[in-house]
């Protein structure tokens, strides 16, 4: 049970409160409602880029990490395609400082030429080390625009291609600030050992005369179902044959996202899920294979990963998979095994909370979700799913015609 | 009328609270190290065993670690794994040079249950050869793909030439792979798991029975002696190139033969360490990744081993910025042996660790970690109290002394790949 407290300032900042006496260092974390979905594609790559820029310099701060350092603190960010996330990380007696920087960049922006061009470097290299100089670094760059036709969930968060990081203008960069930075896009969450009344006195000290602002309107095209398969196979100087298939699944609001969670579990899960014991243990046709779920805010994928093992080819490998999943789709999971992925849904739930950072990382977002309340919710969606829920969802996901496959085939054997 | 400008006076950070754990003794050279106040029922089981890389050929210690619960005569590998997902347990097997830790993550209610599937697990496995195929295979696999990876060349090289004529240098090739015997992994096994444990660490609020009967089963694997480890090491410099053709970025690798937290220099050293590479405003931070723009992120750090330790610098930068960047390092080192560092900057950095080690200290996990970082060493928590007393009073000058000393340009290896 995560408690916390909730308020708004008048221009529209949501803030929440989570108290714990246990520990002398506070979390500020500041998420703000904007992420790679928000980009035009013209412009992919913004919301991250934005991200770095906002550590150059706001109009009353010149060095943002160096006065959080002289107070022994320490922070980071990241985007996603729905969200940028900022978190400074304190001892508590010194929550004063980050309040004071996170609302001077929340205010105005004062980065320079300079600023944009070094970061602008930066993010390339980003791009070469985390996608390009990889080994199969580049498959999210191939399966995004595979599985999306329209919604912008088809490019990376990264970007679609560098040169669009390249291009970059400080006039677009700055407009992409006084659109998605007002306080009504953001939500603030205080973790630490305060009393209330201290923290609403000092979030409005430092947040209340920032101007609102308006909340900018999304239009999202959402991506329509889809009714064909569709696959892509391009050959890649690696070492090993891989496969991605990517099923559509509902988004995170929706309460069949936990289901297909757990669907995730049952199947792909190290050492026991159903896939690996089928295609890895026992026909040894893969040497990894896993499921996961993307976890995004409008519908997600529900992907199936892995590679080949040494000298067996795709073809067999593809319809041993489509022969398994369809045996899933016949059948209803034993309670047994149910039981077994909702004991360890409780074990990961209550090392994460140990944490105070995730509490307070994970308030934001469900708050985001809607209310910051169903974070203490979520247990008991999970152990509430049944096998026949899980099945149904098994029988929806799990269709051809509503997955996208990629292969990497090696181009180094043969 | 808020000023803006005018940064909040810090507060100084006046004390630090450090949670010693309970020792428990396994044998005359075996512990078991508990902290049990925590908030919540969350466990973590770690066993410590003499099976680092060291103690064998080339990949038996990796494949050892790897197949712990490969199946007994009664059960197979995924009904083991079945009744770890039974008991919700999580668990991973870090392999090092000088150990492998088998750690637990799991609740309360259930440690027994993930104690005694591990027992049976240590107790009656047979590593059949099925197992031990399939490993090979998928480990073999993915060896090759981490060779596409410029970081793990130099990784490799650097390791090498640090570690050179012992067995901290040996790294794997791909022919071990066709080299190595089931019976191999039988033996180590028998030598470095069932009688190889060094040391337990409990965090959890495990009741006294439970707990018990842990310490209890544990003492049959204790290290019948305290091991020994290497403590002669040659000190090897200079520079090795490695071409990866069609690479988009290089790495980088810098460093030499230093010390561990028994050194007098130590502390002293690491907290130049932080100033140079060790944290987001180090020089190397700001000169290299915020005003060039020549990388993602470029880092140094300070490695112990239980007879000595390594310092090092990492990075991966534009192919075309390699030499660049070496000529920027010596800069940045040339710059500390030459010239005082400001005040300001030392004042910054002293801020920074106390707030790092208040954070490290803080709840019963991170405590646990901060203790086994210096147990190692055999030391305990008392060292950080002295780590506190030398970032308040060290001055610039002993820190120019110390670049001088150990930072010397001619005295580090240097490998690059790309």
């Amino acid at each position: 049970m995560i408690h916390f407290e909730r308020f708004e300032l008048s221009n529209g900042l949501k803030v929440l409160f989570h108290k714990d006496e246990s520990t002398p260092m506070a979390v500020v974390n500041l998420l703000y409602d904007v992420g790679a979905r928000d980009e035009s594609q013209e412009q992919t790559g913004f919301a991250h880029l934005f991200e770095h820029l906002m550590f150059g310099g706001s109009v009353n701060i010149p060095e943002f990490d160096t006065e959080l350092q002289k107070a022994g603190g320490e922070n980071n960010a990241f985007t996603s395609n729905d969200i940028t996330n900022y978190y400074d990380v304190l001892p508590a007696i010194n929550l004063d400082t980050a309040l004071w920087l996170e609302s001077d960049r929340m205010l105005s922006l004062a980065f320079t030429d300079k600023s944009l061009e070094v970061q602008r470097q930066v993010v390339i290299e980003e791009f070469k080390q985390r996608y390009l100089n990889q080994p199969y670094g580049d498959v999210w760059l191939l399966l995004r625009p595979l599985a999306y036709e329209i919604h912008p969930y088809k490019w990376a968060t990264i970007g679609k291609e560098i040169s669009h990081i390249e291009n970059a203008k400080m006039e677009d960069v700055r407009a992409f600030f006084s659109k998605f930075y007002v306080p009504s896009n953001a939500i603030l969450c205080i973790a630490g050992n305060f009393d209330l009344d201290f923290v609403k006195n000092r979030v409005n000290h430092w947040f209340g005369s920032i101007p609102a602002g308006n909340k900018p309107l999304r239009k999202i095209p959402m991506e329509p179902l889809q009714t064909e398969f569709r696959d892509l196979s391009v050959e890649r100087n690696v070492p090993a044959d891989a496969f991605y298939y990517a099923f559509k699944m509902s988004g995170r609001k929706s309460e069949k996202y936990y289901v297909t969670d757990l669907l995730s579990d049952a199947l792909g899960r190290e050492k026991s899920g159903s896939l690996y014991v089928k295609l890895k243990k026992e026909k040894q046709l893969a040497s990894e294979i896993t499921a996961y779920i993307t976890g995004s805010l409008d519908d997600g994928l529900f992907v199936i990963s892995g590679k080949l093992s040494n000298g067996i080819d795709f073809k067999t490998f593809d319809k041993e998979l489509w022969n398994s999943l369809d045996e899933i789709k016949s059948s209803i999971l034993s309670e047994i095994e149910l039981k077994r992925l909702k004991i360890k849904v409780r074990t990961a739930r209550e090392f994460q909370e140990q944490g105070l950072l995730n509490r307070a990382m994970n308030l934001c977002y469900y708050e985001l979700l809607g209310d910051a309340q169903d974070v203490n919710n979520e247990h008991n969606l999970y152990q509430s799913i049944t096998p026949e829920i899980l099945h149904q969802v098994a029988i929806e996901i799990l269709q051809k015609e509503r997955c996208s496959r990629l292969y990497i085939k090696s181009s180094q054997h043969a | 009328m808020l000023d803006r400008k005018k940064a909040p006076q810090p507060e100084e950070i006046k004390e630090i609270k450090f949670v010693y754990p309970e020792k428990i003794e396994l044998s005359e050279s075996v512990s078991l190290y508990w902290i049990r106040n925590v908030p919540n029922s969350t466990v973590r089981l770690d066993f410590y065993f003499d099976a680092g890389t060291i103690r064998s050929k080339s990949l038996v210690a990796s494949l050892t670690a790897g197949l712990i619960f490969s199946g007994t005569q009664q059960k197979d590998a995924t009904t083991f794994h079945n009744l770890l997902d039974d008991s919700g347990a999580y668990y991973d097997v870090g392999v090092s040079h000088e150990n492998a830790v088998v750690s637990f993550y799991g609740l309360n209610d259930q440690i027994i249950h993930i104690f005694k599937i591990f027992e049976e697990a240590i107790e009656k496995v047979i590593f059949p050869q099925s197992e031990f195929e399939e490993i090979v295979k998928e480990r073999k696999q993915k060896f090759l793909v981490n060779l596409e990876k410029v970081g793990v060349l130099t990784q490799r090289e650097f390791q090498k030439k640090l570690f050179e004529t012992t067995d901290y240098g040996r790294v794997s090739e791909i022919g071990d792979f066709d080299e190595v015997h089931q019976a191999e992994i039988i033996d180590f096994f028998e030598q470095f798991y069932k009688m190889g444990l060094m040391k337990v660490a409990v965090v959890g609020n495990l009741n006294q029975p439970d707990m018990n009967y842990i310490v209890n089963q544990s003492k049959k694997w204790c290290v019948r002696q305290k091991p020994i480890f290497n403590d002669v090491f040659l000190k090897n410099s200079g520079r090795i190139k490695l071409d990866k053709k069609d690479a988009l970025q290089s790495a980088i690798r810098i460093g030499k033969i230093l010390f561990n937290k028994n050194h007098e220099d130590y502390i002293s050293f690491s907290i130049l360490n932080t100033i140079l590479g060790d944290y987001f405003g180090s020089r190397l931070m700001k000169n290299i990744r915020e005003d060039k723009g020549f990388t993602y992120g470029i880092g140094s750090f300070v490695s112990e081993l239980n007879n000595t330790g390594y310092f090092g610098i990492a990075t991966e930068v534009g192919k075309d910025f390699v030499e660049q960047t070496i000529q920027e390092i010596k800069k940045e080192i040339e710059l500390l042996q030459t010239e005082l560092i400001g005040e300001d900057e030392l004042e910054l950095v002293r801020s920074y660790l106390l707030g790092q080690i208040l954070k490290s200290a803080d709840g019963p996990y991170a405590t646990m970690d901060l203790f086994l970082s210096v147990e190692q060493n055999g030391l305990d928590l008392r060292f950080f109290n002295q780590y506190i007393e030398k970032v308040r009073t060290i001055n610039a000058e002993e820190l120019r002394e110390i670049a001088k000393t150990y930072l010397k340009w001619d005295s580090l290896i240097i490998v690059t790949a790309g």
